[in-house]
């Protein structure tokens, strides 16, 4: 057993520090050292260990929304799946190409545990590609916007409650919900998301897109049952007319 | 000047500031003069506003921050006392 110096518990706690979001964070980057240190050293594991706390861990709240959405609010089993993907991460670490996209790395991580987790047979696929070529169907055009808007500054959105919206995100298609919680709450870009979902971009965009309609749509009769909107919601989808 | 046709066309992928500077600055241009499209543009904005909202709202418990970070520590730990070499997942 490696005695621990004062070197090593000082380096612990600025990693702490890191992660919990406090301290002073004046270090050395990893990826600008130059590692000397033999394979399984003390030395290496710490660099390894300071990496990860400085490239990896800061995605954590971004990641963590999307587990959540994924779990379908299951705050436990989100909590379990964010753990294991960093825990996978660190292990995977040393695999990762430094300066590379780590957020879409992590992303990627959580959604194969989500996956792996859940089992998903190709019967549940079949049925699940189904679902969403009828929802797509229904929907209509790629750009969604009402012909005329009923709420032109989007008021409701202020005042929808946020269970409410949740839920409604919640009860999106997987597919849709997918790249909208990677989109909207995970804050990654088109091409972060085609690299997650291994989706070519244009695919990303025109299921956002049609992702983003269906919410609003949803979001627009929660806002018309409590009394935010009094006219029905118009069909999404319409072309209008260029002024 | 672009229609407003082709504005709201790329209104997402402007709000995602996904355009090419040209084209953003063509859908920008189009919004500053149209007051059809700008209600569209406010709308889509105010559900920005919303997605951020709950994004917020599910911050990471400080509880599951430490977890992990003790299990870091455990990984790291078992990776010195075995043969080196970092377990794949």
């Amino acid at each position: 057993m490696d005695a621990v110096s004062a070197g090593d518990i000082w380096r612990r706690v600025q990693d702490a520090w890191a992660m919990l979001g406090m301290g002073p964070r004046h270090r050395v980057r990893p990826d600008r050292v130059r590692i000397t240190a033999p394979e399984g050293s003390r030395e290496l594991r710490d660099l390894r260990r300071e990496g990860f706390v400085e490239e990896a861990l800061p995605y954590l709240d971004a990641v963590y929304p999307f587990a959540l959405r994924l779990t379908r609010g299951d705050q436990d089993a989100a909590d379990d799946l964010v753990q294991e993907t960093f825990v996978n991460a660190y292990r995977s670490w040393h695999t990762f190409e430094r300066g590379t996209n780590a957020r879409s790395w992590l992303f990627t991580i959580c959604r194969n545990a989500f996956l792996k987790a859940h089992d998903k047979t190709a019967a549940k696929r079949e049925v699940s590609a189904s679902t969403l070529n009828s929802s797509i169907d229904a929907l209509g055009g790629v750009t969604a916007f009402a012909d005329e808007p009923m709420d032109p500054e989007g008021a409701f959105f202020h005042e929808a409650l946020d269970d409410e919206v949740v839920q409604a995100i919640d009860s999106l298609p997987e597919e849709f919900r997918e790249v909208l919680v990677l989109s909207d709450l995970g804050d990654l870009k088109y091409a972060e998301i085609a690299h997650v979902l291994a989706l070519p971009i244009g695919t990303v965009k025109s299921r956002l897109f049609r992702a983003r309609r269906l919410l609003q749509e949803r979001l627009l009769v929660f806002a018309q049952e409590a009394g935010y909107i009094k006219t029905g919601p118009t069909r999404p989808g319409r072309k209008h007319d260029s002024v | 000047m672009i229609r407003c046709e082709e504005a709201l066309e790329r209104l997402w992928e402007f709000l995602d500031g996904e355009l090419e500077p040209a084209n953003e600055t063509e859908v920008q241009r189009h919004l500053e003069v149209c007051s059809r499209c700008y209600p569209r543009y406010d709308f889509q904005r105010a559900y920005f506003e919303l997605m951020h909202r709950i994004r917020e709202r599910d911050g990471v418990p400080q509880k599951l921050r430490r977890r992990i970070f003790e299990r870091i520590l455990e990984e790291e730990a078992a990776s010195g006392s075995g043969n080196g070499a970092d377990g794949v997942a």
